[in-house]
């Protein structure tokens, strides 16, 4: 399947026009839409702005929850499934302004809450590697778009893991860079203070070029960090002998999984492996030791977080301004009926969590003890990071779940090793996730985490293990056409 | 102990309501949540620890000049909304007969 840098190539030497590309990619989209659901929208025009970028006339997908002018912008939600932005997100700018053509907006799971792919109001998106599978949310479409080879590459939203854990369970990559990286100007808000803009790609490369056009100051984001006087595409191929990778004992460790089923243990199998691969290139990797208590605190602390941001986040929803209008006799009314109607159960139980963590009783015991440990958690992983380039650990415990599979396998052990991802949110750590090759025909991933601002170090350390591991531009035979 | 009341009482401060079956599941679901909350409190010395509110410390000032930029001309700003009358959005009234 053919990456940016291919396309750009048939570009540059007139093999295939921008317009062929759009129509070919808008053919696939419609053409898998039944079957896979990865789009809210499919677009019927061509955008033509031309621009001497490397992306000018590759056509790419954007989750549904980044803000587009005159297009349809849902969050997959009813309580938005009409609204039509009247601003563009600094992301979709910048995309359009590289000359980028938006092929389609995609599904994720309501109000990017949830990692599933099944919570949107259009219905669940299917895993293109096995169709009775999730691919794992929420930015469930973008990375269906890409894993179905659609489009080269996809933007998604990032809170806990809802890039790379998708790219894991679609064998892409999926890259968050440091918090404030890419302006969030325009991406519809579900905890502000661990949001994060990020791509999906083919090969590391894609991700770095995709980075380098989305990267940059935004007067309309004071989060956004200043320039960097930096192409990551420069760096990635940088020599890489001497740095030093780092491991958790408490995660990786096979004998500490007594009930694990064979799926978690081949995937610790084939980490150790690749952890072998990456001594033979040159890296230092070490086996640390993790606080176990900090690391079971990890799902409570990012859950109310989360969960408390969440509830005053999604305050604006009220069907007033925009969304479908309740109905009643009092603005009270009006408001309360739009919200019982438009939000669906499971993002209700999400908001009344994030209710009772914010009432006064419980704010210093819940909210605020687990911002404290997001602190205890970020001083560790900079502590490593004085020592350490980067952590690498296995993105997923599983391959991608089957849609019918109560999870039964919630040990307090497993459920680190599922979401051990949100660290990289709450230090804003450049963040990416790299396919590790198959277990049981499905594929799996790798995560690497960096230090903040290190986005360039991250991408590099990656693109190094891509080469080496050979799982580059997977994609299932049937769709490579 | 949460009740099934406090759900109630949760979600009207949110403006909104569920189904009995749905405040039921809830419940379930908060015999978890406790039990995960727990973990937080069991940390040594967490009250002596500031609370992270953001990824790391901020050591610039984003702020941009104080001049007037674009804004939404005013039929932005209502395209979206359902009703709306003499350039603003129609609500009932909010002030007594």
């Amino acid at each position: 399947m053919k990456t940016i840098m291919d396309l750009r190539k048939d570009l540059d030497e007139k093999k295939v026009t921008s317009d062929e590309l759009f129509k070919i990619a808008i053919e696939k989209a419609h053409t898998y839409q039944d079957e896979f659901n990865s789009f809210v929208t499919i677009m019927d025009k061509k955008e033509e702005k031309e621009s001497n970028s490397l992306l000018s006339g590759i056509p790419y997908a954007l989750k549904d929850n980044f803000s587009t002018k005159g297009i349809l912008t849902t969050a997959s939600s009813n309580i938005l499934k009409d609204y039509v932005p009247v601003y563009d997100s600094t992301a979709y700018k910048k995309l359009k302004d590289a000359g980028a053509v938006l092929v389609g907006k995609t599904v994720l799971d309501e109000l990017a809450m949830g990692g599933t792919g099944t919570t949107g109001h259009t219905g669940i998106v299917r895993n293109p590697w096995n169709k009775n599978r999730e691919i794992g949310g929420s930015s469930a479409g973008s990375a269906a778009a890409v894993a179905l080879g659609i489009v080269p590459f996809s933007i998604g939203s990032d809170t806990g893991d809802s890039i790379r854990k998708p790219a894991a369970f679609g064998g892409l990559v999926g890259f968050k860079p440091t918090y404030g990286r890419i302006s969030r100007y325009g991406l519809f808000a579900f905890a502000s203070s661990l949001d994060h803009v990020g791509c999906f790609a083919r090969c590391v490369r894609d991700a770095a070029i995709v980075t380098d056009i989305l990267k940059g100051q935004d007067e309309k984001d004071m989060t956004s960090l200043p320039n960097e006087d930096i192409k990551y595409t420069d760096v990635i191929d940088n020599d890489i002998k001497g740095m030093k990778l780092f491991y958790i004992k408490e995660i990786t460790d096979k004998t500490l999984y007594k009930d694990a089923g064979e799926e978690t243990l081949k995937i610790l199998d084939k980490f150790k492996e690749t952890i072998e691969e990456c001594k033979k290139l040159g890296f230092t990797v070490d086996e640390v030791s993790f606080d176990d208590n900090l690391l079971k605190a990890l799902y409570p602390t990012y859950i109310t977080i989360s969960s408390a941001e969440a509830t005053s986040n999604n305050s604006n929803l009220t069907g007033i301004p925009f969304g479908p209008r309740g109905e009643g006799g009092s603005i009270n009314e009006i408001m309360f009926d739009a919200r019982t109607k438009g939000f669906s159960e499971l993002i209700k139980r999400r908001f009344i969590l994030g209710s009772y963590i914010l009432q006064r009783e419980n704010q210093e015991r819940l909210f605020k003890n687990a911002l404290r440990l997001r602190h205890i958690i970020v001083d560790k992983m900079n502590e490593l990071y004085k020592t350490y380039d980067a952590m690498i650990l296995p993105a997923s415990g599983g391959v991608a779940p089957f849609f019918d599979n109560e999870i039964d396998r919630m040990s307090d052990r497993y459920l680190i090793l599922e979401n051990h991802m949100v660290i990289g949110n709450f230090g804003g750590f450049p963040s990416i996730t790299i396919p590790n090759g198959f277990v049981d025909d499905m594929p799996i991933g790798i995560n690497i985490t960096g230090k903040a601002f290190d986005d360039a170090k991250v991408l590099n350390i990656a693109n190094k293990i891509e080469d080496k591991l050979g799982y580059k531009g997977l994609i299932k035979e049937e769709y490579d056409v | 102990m949460v009740t099934k009341e406090n759900l109630k009482d949760y979600a009207a401060k949110l403006m909104f309501d569920m189904d009995d079956e749905g405040y039921e599941r809830t419940l379930k679901e908060f015999e978890t949540v406790e039990k995960h909350m727990e973990l937080i409190g069991k940390i040594e010395n967490i009250k002596s620890v500031e609370p992270l509110v953001f990824p790391y410390v901020i050591y610039h000032a984003n702020f941009r000049e104080d001049e007037a930029k674009d804004s939404l001309t005013t039929d932005e700003v209502l395209a979206n909304a359902k009703d709306t009358k003499a350039d603003q959005v129609k609500v009932p009234k909010v002030v007594g007969e």
